[in-house]
């Protein structure tokens, strides 16, 4: 199937609002103008076949002369490049606001030599070649640059008949024999309408998706903002454990974090999801939070809310990945046609030209920084309050002169068999802790905030430290 | 004796997020007990060789550290015939905030670059300093020859 059918499709099917839907690239409008582009260009003689073989020989010249080459940019018969228009100047404060303030408009140079004005290439038929001797007569004042070109006795010989000055431009060889037999050049212009018209239509749209992403991104944050009041109400350890829902909610948010869902942190797969993997580990957390029944479990109502709220927010973060998979496919898809139609390589150079835009930029990345940092560590997390050494929660906990933080069982432990360095740093501080190190800071906070877990890790040291007073079989004791 | 938590833990988080061109499964019967398997690392002669080892993790780990010998054959100056490794975080400079995925991966590091002034097999090492290139075709052989992926 035709991709502009496919793309058609996924917009229409896959649930987009319809004002996203109509600020996405218009694939279809876009290829039209591509038509007009290409035949612009092929009543000038500048077909994307004729370029494409200008392209080559100078490649084969390239490797001939391999190791001198040093400027290669500078030796390509023809330049297509962009120039950066400011916006501001024509339209005011029409366009202020959004992301790209400048605009670029596309242009077409072709080396000619600099005396005669005349165009550098053989291959090239002699209206067209008449036309940009015109064309560089008329630009005579504007836009001079000096390159210096390849010139090869082959080529050479081709230029001879519409060569006027060569003799001079011998001289001006030998004057400067160590730098290849080269010839000043200058760049000229060619006058292109059909492809700035491409290239403005394309910004507008990606300033329009600019636009939208914006606004999206404003949406969502506030909505971050307002779960993480919520989340801080219910989750609050002040009101007593049996009226909060903290340890529902540390479960909740271990879990998504597990599941990774737009991000990894994996050594096998670290980096950012497509949308497609991420919608994966999305169902994957939906699927899981189900079998917990942590749906269920909450003691204040709002948890509820919050939860659901929660997972929509994912949602639409989903969602606005996978406008911007969509669409950067069919900006690759154009630019691809767009090349293959003309010959001009825009699918490197146009990008890089435009440095930000709505296609890389990342409202995932933005909004999951600000879960991640907001939201997040309402609910301090267990494993950022873990012993080191045993893995499990770090209560009482000893802060070493280091500053490392283990958990009082560990630390007499260590201290018994006469370890001296500390696990993490080496350092030798071990042997001289002792009571005046125990964070009573961390203390409270960790009662505060993981009472469960405090409690769970007293009970286990203090049969620990009786097992050591009166033996492994203290435990198995039964009072009469 | 129950198995210590940390032992648990880590174990879990071995089997679930596992780290790329290192395996460790404990035995059933014996959960103290690893089969390991380590990728040699790219652009070393132990490339494309997989390495059985086995590791245990004795009674008072992490305050020492685990037991680790390689089982396949290999040609390297600080892995002696059988299979013992002369590694300072397996011995002296060990510390309990290690464990098996960090251990294992020094190990892969120690393939990717063998160090002949600390050896353990004493004939490999003398081999490596007098003619290196030599001692690298050799590892090679071995390795195609009793490292070969299953």
């Amino acid at each position: 199937m035709k991709f502009a059918h496919l793309y058609q499709e996924s917009l229409q099917k896959d649930g987009f609002p319809p004002d996203w839907v109509a600020s996405a690239i218009s694939y279809r409008q876009l290829k039209k103008c591509i038509k007009r582009v290409e035949t612009e260009l092929s009543s000038m003689g500048l077909d994307a076949d004729t370029l494409n073989l200008l392209l080559k020989s100078v490649e084969e010249q390239h490797t001939k002369h391999d190791a001198q080459v040093d400027e290669e940019e500078d030796e390509k018969p023809f330049r297509y490049q962009f120039r950066s228009q400011d916006l501001n100047n024509e339209n005011g404060d029409k366009e202020q606001g959004t992301s790209n303030g400048a605009r670029f408009l596309p242009k077409l140079l072709f080396a000619v030599d600099e005396e005669t004005g005349e165009p550098l290439d053989a291959s090239l038929t002699p209206e067209t070649k008449r036309e940009f001797h015109v064309l560089a007569l008329s630009q005579q004042l504007t836009d001079v640059r000096i390159l210096d070109i390849t010139d090869d006795p082959a080529r050479r010989s081709s230029f001879v008949g519409s060569f006027d000055s060569a003799t001079s431009d011998m001289s001006d060889a030998e004057k400067r024999p160590h730098r290849r037999h080269s010839r000043p050049v200058r760049m000229v212009e060619v006058p292109l309408t059909s492809d700035s018209e491409f290239f403005g239509m394309l910004q507008d749209q990606l300033s329009g998706l600019a636009k939208l992403q914006a606004e999206q991104n404003v949406k969502m944050e506030s909505e971050v903002k307002e779960l993480g009041q919520l989340v801080t109400k219910v989750t609050d350890p002040s009101q007593g454990k049996k009226k909060n829902d903290l340890a529902q909610w540390r479960k909740i948010f271990e879990l998504y974090l597990e599941s990774r869902v737009f991000f990894s942190t994996n050594e096998q797969d670290h980096g950012a999801h497509d949308s497609e993997k991420a919608e994966k580990n999305l169902r994957r957390f939906s699927e899981e939070l189900e079998n917990q029944k942590l749906l269920t479990k909450f003691k204040k109502p709002e948890s509820k809310e919050a939860l659901d709220r929660f997972i929509s927010l994912n949602l639409e973060i989903l969602q606005n990945l996978r406008f911007q998979d969509i669409n950067r496919l069919a900006m690759a898809k154009i630019l691809k046609k767009f090349d293959k139609r003309t010959a001009l390589g825009v699918k490197k150079t146009f990008p890089s030209t435009i440095h930000t835009s709505p296609l890389t930029t990342s409202v995932a990345k933005a909004i999951c920084y600000q879960l991640s940092t907001e939201l997040l560590p309402i609910v301090p997390a267990l494993d950022d309050y873990l012993c080191p050494v045993c893995f499990s929660i770090s209560y009482k906990p000893i802060r070493l002169l280091c500053n490392h933080i283990f958990c009082i069982r560990c630390l007499v432990i260590m201290q018994r068999a006469r370890e001296n360095h500390c696990p993490l740093c080496r350092g030798e501080v071990v042997m001289q802790a002792d009571s005046r190190n125990l964070d009573q800071d961390l203390i409270e906070y960790m009662k505060k905030w993981f009472p469960k877990e405090v409690r769970s890790k007293q009970h286990e040291n203090e049969r620990a430290a009786a097992r050591d007073e009166f033996g492994e079989n203290y435990d198995k004791c039964v009072l009469m | 004796m129950a198995l210590p938590k940390r032992i648990i833990k880590e174990t879990e988080r071995l089997m679930a997020e596992p780290v790329p061109g290192i395996s460790a499964v404990p035995h059933e019967d014996n959960l103290r007990y690893f089969d390991v398997k380590i990728h040699g690392p790219s652009q070393s002669p132990y490339e494309g060789g997989v390495f059985k080892l086995e590791l245990f993790l004795p009674d008072d780990y992490p305050m020492t550290p685990p037991k680790i010998r390689f089982l396949t054959k290999i040609y390297h100056p600080n892995i002696d015939k059988l299979g013992r490794i002369c590694l300072d975080v397996l011995k002296s400079n060990w510390s309990p905030a290690l464990q098996i995925r960090t251990i294992l991966l020094s190990i892969q590091a120690l393939l990717g670059a063998p160090n002949p002034d600390d050896p353990l097999a004493n004939d490999v090492a003398q081999d490596w300093k007098t003619d290196e290139k030599a001692a690298i075709q050799t590892a090679r052989d071995w390795t195609s020859k009793y490292a070969a992926p299953e």
